[in-house]
């Protein structure tokens, strides 16, 4: 397909004039770099950039908004037990629902992998629902399920009689009902790249692997992952982003209940900032994920680069 | 034509600030313009109809575009939309602003004695809450509105109360008669509470921080006298009457159903529909539904007044205001359409659409028809708006100032205490707990 | 499979039960294959289910709790109340407007960009790469009350109202889908060999008819998966619909369900469950679509190597 492609460019480049030169190709280059980026680093600087650092500005607010206060806010977050309750929820919170949606996405990813092709499609379909689905919908239908009165699940183990489930009552349950729908949201995103990665490892690896005494285990761990690893790495790396600015699964199912045992920065940051009205303090907590992120971020990117170098 | 309407407002301003009995405000007969209102979107399908009807009543006299919305709770839409516009010094003339959002924007709402002062004389006194709420360093900045403000009182069932706790609320509470109530104690609403669980029906009360729970756990603190900062700002949370009152509500919230500490607004709702429960606290939402879907509960539901704790029986109530922003383009017409809404014809229009949920925050407007008359059973509502004016209409977090209080109310603090008590912490930790937390909310 | 025709074709006895047991050590995997993705399958689609059970019912059916996997008086009244209401109609037509507009401009900013990215180097172009996606650590959460500060006064500069208007939602979306959908493009774009563009550059193409005629159809998965994340991100916006937009006629669909069907205290799960099948019945039937083609993308590019 390729080569035929190139040969349309080649005929329609051969009926034009070619410009040679050094410098007027570096210039066209940097030109046409410019203007094709260009709308993307505007629509960043005008719509994300600004108004992050008006925020930045805002966090430096006393409450009413009238004084400058530097610092004043993060150290009042600093002395406060709740703010670090929240800090520790927040990554437990992110790690075990990467972790799990990882192990999950790859497992599954597998078993697509190794049914015969054309049964792949329909079990993809079906597999990647969850994904596909609004969250703010889905979130409503596990409410539903964990309901404290009507919840489905309790009646089916009542009749095992195993008792209530506090869903959402209890501290412990209520973490576990929160990763588990997280896990259940984003699993199919982890499962959808891993296995375009699966794909595109050679099979005369897996081969070789083979003729070398290799069992599935080994194979796994000496071919699969070493191959897969750009993608582990960047999927992990998104996904832990997103799931640490988590909002809706949280703010739906327990709101950051009971006791605020549950609460991650977006939802503590919406108690704080909005819902009792000191905008200021709510936008320190939401750039305290910044550095967080950030310290992740390049320590994915610094192992990817180094990586690519490598290869 | 600006000039004029200037001198005029001029003139009416200075007279409402030179005279604690101001002067009606009469509004100039050549005002035109636009105007936007927020209102509360109601549950009850047919209750905006009618505010939208009352819209058009008075467009029709003052020749004014209005454009209506309705804003619902739901997500916090109203609250992100009140921010979102005090941020941006723009969007709605006039919005609904529950309880605390008043005193939170003051200094951006546009004072309003000259029109609370006559609507006053002509409706009645408004309660205590509602002055707390809805002034500001001594001057109205928003009015008290009857769509949305509601009493969080109990909602029994009758059959449930006579069966198990040996009460009959309707004997308490008769309909169409003064309550007789001297009996109905915080002492006799513990027994009741005990009596009903072990009997396998549990008093709905959560201990979530959603309103509802933070309102319930409000109006007993209120009981004993207890208050986690005063009227001054000074926190006395290791004062005796809060140790009074945590020890009984805790001792309360044993009867509660186990995954209480996660209710939300609507838990108490389906507890009651579901048949589970034999009193939540509640407005009467619940029956409402209840009629629709499980009519065999509806028509054993009563709701009535608070049990009395040794400082006074207080029930907890949230009054709705409606606020004009000052940096609006035409407070004028507002101002108007306020008044026309707050006419008697048109509160007991609105209270007759919403089934007797809304309610007038003016006192001589609590025995309309409409309560009287809502059933099955009738006279189910009888006691909901306090005709008798029985016990104190009250709100979680007063009398502390509102900046503090409504931290206070928002990240509930008193039902955390009660739970954290409750799951085993000692008392005096879980009072240090709370008294570091509202020192936080110290700040300004 | 090449390992078993390998084998086959090897020819000796002792290799011929090597392929026996190959086979049937596979049937086993194939077995416990399909045990596990049932299960897997199962899981994930128990939500959905129990939202088409529960939307099916009567208020009276579901406050009387009785088995909530079954339905026993089946009614499409919550479907025909909702279909029927042009409240829910606006809101439909809104998502999807606002959605299909969105990825178009989505597709628009970033495969030029990630073109630039991936394949010219100039300067800063590293430092833009990752910069742009560092734009997923500012929370939503921080970012709307500063755009919605920025939307009035711009709204009050020029009369072009923003604020409660749905077009509001073209500017911000694309803040959510760009950065990703750049992100995978650079990814797909740099697995092309350079060969391939080196030789349509030395053949005198420019860099965009590089882009339209070599990239753009080699890089097809990307551009579709791309797009399928685009659309659906679009779609199920919750916080900066909810924050911007007000009136009725102005919201989207995940909004407006919620908006208008949990009022105050009072949820209606019948209608409430109906609504969030309905909403999210679009990305749902378009990702059905547009799988096939997702896949011949993807098959193709592992057969590529």
């Amino acid at each position: 397909m390729a080569d035929a492609v190139i040969g349309q460019v080649t005929d329609r480049a051969t009926a034009r004039p070619r410009r040679f030169g050094l410098r007027s190709a570096m210039r066209r280059k940097s030109m046409t770099a410019f203007l094709m980026t260009s709308p993307l680093i505007l629509l960043i600087a005008l719509l994300v950039v600004y108004p992050a650092l008006y925020s930045v500005n805002l966090a430096t607010l006393n409450r009413s908004m009238e004084h400058f206060v530097g610092f004043g806010n993060f150290l009042f977050l600093f002395n406060r037990e709740t703010f670090w309750m929240v800090v520790r929820q927040s990554c437990i919170f992110a790690l075990t629902a990467v972790l799990f949606k990882a192990i999950f996405g790859f497992v599954v990813a597998h078993f697509v992998h190794n049914i015969p092709a054309k049964g792949q499609r329909k079990w993809r379909g079906m597999l990647l629902v969850p994904w596909v689905i609004p969250p703010a919908m889905s979130c409503l239908a596990w409410l539903w399920l964990f309901d404290p009165s009507y919840s489905a699940f309790n009646w089916v183990f009542e009749k095992f009689g195993i008792g209530p489930i506090p869903w959402t009552g209890d501290a412990m349950w209520a973490r576990f009902s929160v990763i588990l729908v997280n896990v259940w949201i984003g699993a199919p995103f982890f499962m959808i790249m891993y296995l375009a990665a699966l794909k595109s490892v050679p099979e005369q690896l897996y081969e070789a692997a083979a003729v070398d005494g290799a069992n599935f285990l080994q194979r796994t761990w000496y071919v699969t992952l070493p191959m897969m690893r750009n993608i582990i790495a960047i999927t992990a790396l998104f996904s832990l982003i997103v799931t640490f600015a988590n909002f809706d699964i949280v703010r739906i199912l327990t709101a950051g209940g009971p006791i605020d045992l549950t609460h991650v920065f977006a939802t503590w940051a919406f108690r704080v900032g909005i819902e009792v009205g000191d905008i200021p303090l709510g936008a320190s907590v939401s750039l305290f994920m910044v550095p967080i992120l950030t310290v992740a971020a390049i320590f994915i990117l610094r192992d990817i680069n180094r990586r690519g170098n490598e290869a | 034509m600006r000039g004029k309407l200037t001198r005029r407002r001029f003139l009416a301003t200075t007279a409402a600030s030179t005279a604690l009995i101001a002067m009606p405000y009469v509004r100039g007969s050549h005002a035109a313009g636009r105007l936007s209102i927020g209102f509360w979107d109601h549950w009850v399908p047919s209750a905006n109809n009618t505010s939208k009807a009352l819209v058009e009543e008075w467009v029709a006299k003052e020749k004014v575009e209005v454009l209506v919305d309705y804003i619902p709770t739901q997500g916090q839409k109203l609250l992100l939309t009140i921010a979102a516009e005090a941020q941006a010094k723009s969007g709605h003339d006039i919005l609904a602003l529950s309880t605390w959002l008043p005193s939170d924007h003051a200094n951006q709402l546009e004072p309003v004695d000259d029109i609370v002062e006559p609507l006053i004389k002509q409706n009645g006194a408004l309660n205590a809450t509602v002055e707390y709420l809805g002034k500001s360093q001594g001057r109205w900045i928003a009015v008290p509105a009857t769509i949305g403000s509601q009493i969080k009182g109990p909602c029994s069932r009758i059959d449930l109360m006579k069966q198990h706790a040996g009460i009959d609320v309707q004997a308490m509470y008769p309909a169409g008669a003064p309550p007789k109530a001297e009996n109905w104690t915080l002492e006799a609403f513990l027994k009741a509470a005990e009596a009903c669980q072990k009997a396998g029906f549990p008093f709905g009360i959560g201990l979530g921080t959603t309103p509802d729970s933070v309102d319930t756990a409000g109006a007993i603190f209120h009981s004993f006298g207890a208050m986690l900062v005063d009227a001054k700002g000074n926190v006395t949370v290791k004062s005796d009457p809060v140790r009074q009152a945590l020890e009984y509500y805790t001792k309360l919230a044993k009867f509660f159903p186990p995954d209480a500490p996660a209710w939300d607004d609507a838990s108490n709702n389906k507890w009651l529909i579901s048949g589970r429960g034999a009193l939540i606290m509640n407005p009467p939402s619940a029956w409402a539904v209840a009629k629709r879907d499980a009519p065999q509960v509806a028509e054993q539901c009563w709701t009535h007044g608070m049990a009395s704790g040794p400082k006074g029986r207080f029930a907890p109530c949230v009054p709705y205001f409606w606020g004009i922003w000052s940096f609006g383009k035409n407070k004028d017409a507002a101002k108007s359409l306020l008044v026309h809404l707050s006419q008697p014809a048109a509160i007991e229009k609105l209270v007759a659409a919403s089934g007797g949920y809304d309610l007038p925050p003016f006192a001589n407007l609590t025995t309309l028809k409409t309560w009287a008359e809502e059933g099955p059973p009738k006279g189910t509502l009888y006691h909901y708006p306090n005709p008798y004016n029985h016990q104190v209409l009250s709100i979680a977090g007063a009398p502390a100032p509102p900046k503090i209080a409504v931290q206070i109310y928002i990240q509930g603090v008193m039902t955390k205490m009660t739970v954290r008590h409750l799951q085993g912490e000692p008392m005096e930790k879980t009072l240090a707990w709370a008294e570091n937390e509202v020192e936080g909310f110290l700040r300004t | 499979m090449t390992a078993i025709t390998a084998a086959a074709t090897a020819g000796a006895s002792a290799r011929r039960s090597k392929r026996r047991s190959m086979s049937r050590e596979r049937r086993w995997a194939l077995r416990w294959s399909y045990f596990f993705l049932t299960l897997f399958a199962m899981f994930f689609l128990l939500p959905p289910v129990y939202m088409l059970i529960t939307s099916l019912k009567t208020s009276a059916e579901i406050s009387a709790a009785t088995n909530p996997w079954w339905v026993y008086n089946p009614t499409l009244a919550n479907y025909v109340e909702l279909l029927s209401s042009s409240q829910f109609l606006t809101y439909f037509r809104n998502s999807a407007v606002v959605s299909t507009v969105v990825v178009a401009v989505t597709m628009l900013i970033s495969v030029p960009a990630a073109f630039a990215l991936s394949r010219m180097r100039f300067w800063g172009s590293a430092t833009l790469a990752t910069g742009v996606f560092l734009t997923y650590l500012i929370p939503e959460t921080l970012l709307f009350i500063p755009l919605f500060k920025m939307f009035a006064v711009f709204g009050d500069a020029t009369g072009i109202q923003l604020i409660n208007r749905w077009w509001v939602l073209l500017l911000v979306y694309p803040t959510l889908t760009v950065p990703f959908c750049t992100w995978v493009m650079i990814g797909y774009f740099a697995s092309i060999p350079r060969e391939l563009d080196e030789a349509a550059l030395i053949d005198g193409a420019n860099y965009r008819q590089v882009l339209t005629r070599v990239f753009i159809p080699v890089a097809l998965p990307g551009l579709i998966a791309a797009t399928i994340f685009a659309f659906t991100v679009s779609w199920a916006q919750f916080l900066y619909p909810l924050a911007f937009t007000t009136s009725t006629d102005q919201l989207v669909l995940p909004v407006g369900i919620i908006t208008s069907l949990i009022k105050g205290d009072v949820f209606n799960w019948g209608q409430i469950m109906t609504g969030a099948l309905l909403g999210a019945a679009p990305p749902l039937l378009i990702y059905a679509f547009l799988m096939d083609y997702y896949i011949a993308g993807l098959t193709a590019g592992a057969t590529k190597g």
